[in-house]
């Protein structure tokens, strides 16, 4: 994403030379807003991390203490591990169903709209919304996917799916596959519609079989989306904070203390900022260093 | 060769719709919920069509929870970071498809490195800065954080419909005379009005479904968001799910809509800047 500007040359290159104050004027507002709402804030946050401080009544410059604690005590690093391993299932099951869907939606068949309709539906509901609905539903008493399961015969007696610390963090994944792979069928679907037919008709002149357009055109094809999707789809769902943190605040225990329930935890909770801080911008380096990753793994050959 | 057809076209929906019921149990269960009296809604075996239909949850909905209020408050803030993010992305859009200046590449790099800052480590900053500024509990200090949050994806969607605008019009306007902002404003403004619809609906729609900035920056009842409102029902004493299952749909109506009438943009939103890059 960030490449076009650099690898395509701009597609009106500088034939305004002499308006060059006009292109900062145009752009001044958004700058303006991003330098005083992000960069200033995030300026600030650094300058928190470097001290033990509750923003009220103390304020004890420690130096590099969180940052060098965040490698050394288990707290910070294993709530990472649960977040990285949350976010690998994650990613990988939105990938799974969305490319199956959007495959399938991909053909013209009577009903296309109403079913590209229902499977977009999870997207337009609140996080917060889709967290409490499937709490209701897990509910061990009167849920109804324990009531479900019973008259299939899969389970015998009620689950207390989010109570218990080996089904919570499952459960959880499950809800989040749930919640965002509409995003990933969407973007799948608009990068195999911009895949000329014409390079399946000169594939099937050529003899490729099914298997082998699929991996000649439809793959190198849909590389480009791709890239993107997976870095943006692993990024947000590295952060993620909301759906977990209304089902199950973190519980049982830390099942499914995920990084950024813990930074929250952190400063909203025990009221230590700089700590929340100095951990927040360690995370920002984690999502900067997977977006850099996926870049240079799916580089173009 | 047919029946080959017909069986494929068969076995297509049998798989479609056996996967959109893991889509419509859920929501029809949240639906139906939201339908029920309180003795309905414990019951140990699954009511799934309530034998009274009771609008009881829903007159609570405006009554005793307020949450008119509350929809009220998102709608203000949606709009109000609808407009700064839809302004401001034009003119930055414009300004970088149309000019030469330095500093570009870092302002479109920025952009990007903008989505990697978790959420949760800016609350704390915004936290400590918008009290500062007396913005905390109120709607103002909500919608600037709205804004400041979209406003570089909103950019980057508007500055690749931009591209799609051919500069050889601006060059025809220059030469008739007319100023940069003229040209921006009378004769590329209408080209992308798409575009425009796209960053709005991806402005609102964020907005509406934001939790965590709204819960810590707004602690006052009469200002809370519907997101916030709702989860609160969850952490009484007593929990009502057919009062929470009513809220909830209520939320997502007003998005359903607007899928509806928007789906064309709602899609161009989504995938712009993604597929266009």
């Amino acid at each position: 994403m960030g490449r076009i500007a650099s690898r395509k040359k701009q597609p009106h290159p500088g034939q305004f030379d002499k308006y060059q104050h006009t292109g900062y004027k145009f752009i001044s507002p958004s700058l303006l807003v991003m330098v005083l709402l992000i960069v200033y804030p995030m300026l600030y946050g650094v300058y928190l991390s470097f001290y033990n401080t509750n923003l009220v009544n103390k304020w004890k410059f420690v130096g590099l203490k969180y940052y060098i604690e965040a490698f050394t005590k288990p707290e910070f690093y294993t709530s990472v591990l649960l977040t990285f391993l949350f976010m690998i299932l994650v990613v990988a099951g939105h990938f799974l169903i969305g490319f199956i869907l959007a495959s399938v939606l991909n053909k013209s068949f009577s009903g296309r709209t109403i079913f590209r309709v229902i499977f977009m539906l999870p997207w337009l509901f609140p996080e917060t919304v889709i967290a409490l609905l499937f709490t209701w539903i897990m509910n061990p008493m009167y849920g109804i996917l324990n009531s479900i399961l019973k008259s299939l015969g899969i389970i015998s007696s009620n689950i207390s799916w989010l109570g218990s610390a080996s089904l919570a963090f499952p459960a959880v994944v499950a809800v989040c596959i749930w919640k965002g792979y509409p995003l990933v069928m969407t973007m799948i679907l608009s990068g195999l519609q911009s895949i000329s037919s014409d390079l399946y008709e000169a594939a099937m002149i050529d003899g490729a079989n099914k298997w082998q357009q699929f991996l000649h055109v439809t793959v190198p094809g849909l590389k480009p989306v791709m890239t993107t999707t997976i870095i943006l789809d692993s990024v947000w769902w590295f952060k993620q904070y909301t759906l977990v943190y209304t089902m199950t605040g973190g519980g049982p225990g830390t099942a499914t203390n995920l990084i950024s329930l813990n930074i929250y935890g952190t400063a909203f909770n025990d009221l230590r900022f700089g700590k929340a801080a100095a951990w927040g911008i360690v995370v920002f380096a984690i999502c900067y260093l997977i977006s850099k990753l996926y870049r240079m793994v799916l580089k173009d050959d | 060769m047919t029946k080959k057809k017909v069986a494929g076209g068969i076995l297509r929906y049998v798989f479609l719709i056996t996967l959109s019921l893991f889509i419509l149990v859920p929501v029809l269960w949240m639906v139906s919920t939201a339908f029920k009296t309180e003795a309905e809604t414990y019951s140990p075996n699954p009511i799934w069509i309530p034998s009274t239909i009771s609008l009881e949850s829903f007159k609570k909905f405006f009554g005793l929870y307020n949450f008119g209020t509350m929809t009220w408050n998102s709608l203000i803030t949606c709009i109000g970071s609808v407009l700064i993010c839809t302004a401001f992305s034009c003119l930055a859009g414009y300004g970088v498809t149309r000019f030469k200046f330095r500093g570009k590449k870092t302002f479109m790099g920025f952009l990007l490195v903008t989505q990697m800052f978790p959420s949760v480590m800016l609350v704390v900053p915004f936290y400590s800065v918008l009290t500062k500024y007396h913005l905390t509990n109120s709607l103002l200090g909500l919608i600037i954080v709205y804004a400041a949050t979209n406003i570089a994806f909103s950019t980057w969607m508007m500055t690749s419909y931009f591209k799609t605008i051919p500069v050889e019009l601006d060059e025809a306007a220059r030469v008739d005379g007319a100023s940069s902002f003229t040209i921006f404003r009378k004769i590329i403004l209408p080209l992308v009005i798409p575009g425009i619809a796209a960053v709005a609906i991806f402005v609102l729609i964020n907005g509406w479904n934001e939790y965590m900035y709204s819960s810590v920056l707004i602690s006052k009842d009469s200002l809370k968001t519907l997101t916030v409102g709702i989860v609160s029902l969850n952490t009484q004493n007593q929990v009502h799910w057919n009062d929470m299952m009513a809220a909830s749909t209520m939320s997502c109506i007003p998005l359903i809509i607007l899928f509806m009438c928007f789906q064309k943009y709602f899609i161009a939103g989504m995938t712009s800047g993604a597929v266009k890059s």
